[in-house]
């Protein structure tokens, strides 16, 4: 298989030696869709659109460079030539990593370079049905797989527990076909003791019978509810649990895409939704066509010419049904989505509930509000709505059916050709049979919404993590701690690189301080060696060993983070420092938290460790949460220490201190520390700068200060000024 | 560099683009030559012919054009012609047909670029509403169309996206 477009073989044939790489458009120079083909070899790049004739052709000796340059949604080639640059071809997002990879050949074609190696990421390869590109390594598409229909993944929740709900089964049939036996008794009463007026002891044994039924009834109803209420009970445990183990097993780049308040609600409601499709539902449905049969059978025994009439309305029903379940699918998943967008915002203010009060916009986020609201109205009316006309639509139908049979039935009796019990049990248990429509209406929408429950839950489910553990991962013992950095490139959105080919090597037990510009990509460079994130190219080596082939946990064990948003769980400080070793003992704690400065402070609290932060209880200050995060960050006595801003809001004393303290801590582990205050990072063996995505400078403080015109002389000089100006030292 | 910590409105006189024989966008601002241009839209949903960033090539800010008006022909045209290039997003014009297929919605569309189809795992994840009728599609792979006006539709459209949006 080859991993290029096949150029057609009329473009082939005008090539004068073999294509080094060829490849499709989706857009047209002018921007709109088409098509335009494109090959590169040795001496000359050329360009097709539908003619044969080339549209464009350029000699490799004619250029100096090539480039991407990356628009919104799209981007375009660009290729420097001796009268300028030339856009040589556009396309949508979707193409843009093989685009990447033309604009490095072309340019290391032209400037005589070594050419890269085309490797199977830069190619987008599409699923043939849905037209999704594929993931990587894999030919199966996660979207079309066939992984079952979803009605039937839900079933299978119900399989540990197949003793209870067949005993549940057994006693539904049980008591379906009881039901259908008080209407037959009256029949025998009306035809075998009232109309031929026979005294005697059959009343009494009729009505005994009916009350025995009726009792029989109640007991069996009772306890398959409450099997129900059990089984229903353990299934949305289980349902959960999966969805939260999914939630938790996703990565970081999943929940920066999404306000994370939503999964609050879908977690419980989606939840309860498939229960109740896999106990009521299930049980329902069952028992409702159990009774159709059941009645069927009776009624066509009773009277066949009289029933064909009776039930020449049900396949109008049934038609109708068929017709309107994708209809109440769709609005029910309306109605949803407006429900979640109101959760959304909800949550949303919830969680800024400060800047909310603090500049007074509570009316402002309250009309916000209603305007939500008010479409969560719209739709429930809408949605529920439809039920309000096909609801009589169905009495009326059923009716019809009754009607007919009372005329007909009516004149039977008359002419003595059935008897009066047949007709009154003909009526009765045509009753039941219309009269549960409702329950018709309300699996319609049970199942539309359990249906819709589940492909949401399956979608968290099915959704691959963007950082997969290897298959095999390679083990790793006690780490030495040696980093390097590959070429590495990554970007958040995959068209919009925020690091640009790092490399760094980083020896065992040193210290790098990382400064630069705010947004220049310190945090992004430790979220990746942390691997929240999978670089798009380029590899981070641990001891030399990949860090795609450790398996997270492993690789977690081995590095301790200060984040820069400082987040404490709802707990104890001890909780919390304790976080990645649970097992501490309180004098490691201590220790810990002696080291991060935050002992003293801790112990002068009223409830000391047990003090509870985080959601409830008491609030720390900005610098006491950090030295907090700092105390779980070396408790468990990590070999790659990360500090992002860590000491960020303390006070220059107690950084000096908390430097003091790490600096022994430090000693043999490699640290990578981020700060803006470039005083906190003098102990820091080299000084990497980062600029714009790309390391820019190395070295220690001194050489760095040579470079007169360097970045980090700059800010060096920028920081000196300003503490010039309010007259204090850095 | 002197910081500037002001926006810097761009005047009528002082901005002039053309287009190179390549194709790149170039022109004079405020006095100076530029080989190559970048624009921005600063508010690409609210504003879409106000307010563009001009930069040059190494994307550093030369200066605001408040509306695309307030150009000389040539250079309005020209600028128009790189947004458009630049901010790849379709207008609809109908939509032919939405459909559920195994938990995956499939979009046929026809958009001022010509017919496209987009892919959405979901609804609620894959659609925007910045206000009004509008609407902005954004399909699993990042690919994104706009309907700038969905009661404005065609009614076959509005049907289809009737129970949608
Ligand atoms: N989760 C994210 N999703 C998308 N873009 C992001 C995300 N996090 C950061 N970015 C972008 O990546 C770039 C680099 O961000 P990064 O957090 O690495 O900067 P930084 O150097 O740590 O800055 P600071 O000193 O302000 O913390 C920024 O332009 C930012 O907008
Ligand atoms: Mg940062």
């Amino acid at each position: 298989m080859t991993i290029m477009d096949h150029l057609p073989d009329r473009f082939r044939e005008q090539l004068t030696s073999a294509p080094l790489f060829c490849c499709r458009t989706d857009l047209l120079l002018d921007g709109s869709f088409g098509e335009q083909w494109m090959a590169v070899t040795e001496e000359a790049i050329t360009v097709w659109e539908q003619e044969d004739r080339p549209k464009a052709k350029f000699s490799v000796l004619t250029l100096s460079d090539a480039r991407v340059s990356g628009g919104i949604g799209g981007g375009s080639l660009i290729i420097e030539t001796y009268e300028g640059p030339v856009v040589l071809a556009r396309y949508t997002a979707a193409l843009a990593s093989m685009f990447g990879f033309a604009a490095k050949l072309i340019g290391a074609l032209a400037k005589q370079e070594e050419l890269p190696v085309i490797s199977e990421r830069d190619l987008p390869r599409y699923c043939p049905t849905c037209g999704h590109p594929l993931g990587e390594g894999t030919q199966v598409c996660q979207f079309c797989m066939n992984k079952g229909k979803a009605a039937a993944r839900v079933l299978r929740y119900a399989k540990p527990y197949k003793r209870q709900m067949a005993t549940a089964a057994f006693l539904l049939i049980l008591t379906t076909l009881i039901e259908l036996v008080p209407p037959y008794i009256t029949k025998l009463i009306i035809d075998d003791v009232l109309q031929p007026k026979a005294a005697g002891s059959a009343l009494l044994i009729f009505v005994v019978a009916l009350g025995v039924t009726t009792v029989l009834m109640a007991v069996m109803q009772t306890v398959r509810g409450y099997i129900g209420i059990w089984v229903g009970s353990k299934l949305m445990g289980d349902i959960r649990g999966d969805i939260y183990g999914s939630l938790m097993r996703l990565s970081l780049a999943y929940f920066d895409r999404r306000q994370t308040s939503q999964f609050i609600g879908r977690v419980n409601s989606d939840a309860e939704s498939m229960r109740q499709f896999l106990t009521d539902g299930v049980i329902y449905v069952t028992g409702e066509l159990l009774r159709i049969v059941a009645i069927s059978v009776i009624i066509f025994s009773l009277d066949w010419q009289l029933s064909l009439l009776a039930l020449l309305p049900v396949p109008f029903m049934i038609v109708a049904s068929v017709t309107i379940w994708p209809k109440v699918g769709r609005r029910l998943y309306q109605q949803w989505r407006s429900i979640f967008r109101l959760n959304t915002m909800v949550g949303e203010s919830m969680q800024g509930i400060r800047v909310v009060k603090a500049f007074g916009r509570e009316n402002e986020e309250m009309s916000r509000y209603d305007g939500a609201n008010a479409e969560v109205v719209r739709n429930n009316i809408k949605t529920e709505g439809l039920w309000q006309f096909i609801f009589p639509a169905f009495h009326l139908i059923a009716g019809i059916g009754t009607l007919l049979i009372w005329y007909y039935g009516g004149g039977k009796v008359l002419g003595n050709e059935i008897q009066l019990g047949v007709l009154m049990a003909l009526v009765a248990y045509l009753g039941m049979l219309f009269g549960p429509l409702q329950w018709v209406s309300q699996m319609v929408n049970w199942a539309s919404n359990a249906i819709a429950a589940a492909h949401r839950i399956f979608e968290i489910m099915d959704t691959p993590s963007e950082v997969p553990d290897a298959d095999r991962p390679a083990p790793l013992g006690k780490i030495q701690g040696s980093v390097v950095f590959e070429g590495v490139t990554y970007g958040y959105e995959k068209h919009h690189p925020v690091l640009k080919g790092v490399s760094l090597r980083v020896q065992a037990g040193e210290m790098i301080g990382l400064v630069g510009h705010s947004g220049a990509g310190k945090s992004t460079f430790i979220n990746l060696l942390c691997r929240f994130y999978d670089t798009d190219e380029g590899s981070i080596l641990i001891d030399g060993v990949p860090i795609r082939q450790i398996s997270q946990s492993d690789l977690r064990r081995q590095i301790g983070v200060v984040l820069q948003e400082t987040f404490l769980f709802d707990g104890s400080i001890a909780d919390n420092i304790a976080y990645s070793k649970p097992d501490a003992t309180p004098e490691e704690i201590m220790r810990a938290a002696k080291i991060a400065n935050a002992h003293d402070f801790i112990v002068r609290l009223p409830d000391g460790y047990d003090t509870k932060v985080g959601e409830r209880g008491h609030k720390l200050s900005g610098g006491e949460k950090q030295r907090v995060a700092i105390a779980r960050a070396i408790i468990h006595d990590p070999r790659i220490l990360i500090l992002d801003e860590a000491t960020a809001s303390v006070d220059t004393e107690t950084e000096r201190q908390i430097q003091e303290a790490i600096s022994r801590l430090v000693k043999g582990r490699t640290t990578f520390a981020i700060a803006h205050r470039l005083s906190t990072l003098r102990n820091a063996d080299r000084l990497v700068v980062l600029d714009r995505g790309k390391i820019v400078e190395v070295g220690t403080h001194e050489q760095l200060l040579e470079k007169t015109d360097g970045v980090y002389r700059k800010l060096v000089d920028a920081q000196q000024e300003m503490s010039q100006i309010r007259g204090v030292s850095v | 560099m002197e910081q500037q910590f002001d926006i810097r409105m761009l005047m009528k006189t002082e901005i002039a683009l053309t287009r190179n024989k390549g194709g790149v966008l170039q022109g004079m601002v405020c006095g100076k030559r530029h080989e190559e241009l970048i624009v921005y839209r600063c508010f690409p949903f609210q504003y879409e012919s106000s307010y563009l960033s001009i930069r040059d090539a190494k994307d550093v800010e030369l200066g605001i054009v408040r509306d695309i008006g307030e150009l000389d022909p040539e250079s309005a045209a020209e600028l128009e012609k790189e947004l458009q290039l630049r901010y790849f997003l379709p207008k609809v014009t109908r939509v032919d047909r939405v459909k559920n297929k195994s938990g995956l919605w499939l979009w046929e569309l026809q958009t001022h670029l010509g017919p496209t189809r987009l892919a959405m795992r979901n609804l609620h994840e894959h659609i925007q509403y910045p206000g009004g009728g509008r609407i902005i599609l954004t399909d699993l792979n990042g690919k994104r169309c706009e309907i700038t006006d969905w009661q404005a539709l065609d009614s076959h459209s509005r049907k289809q996206l009737e129970e949608i949006v």
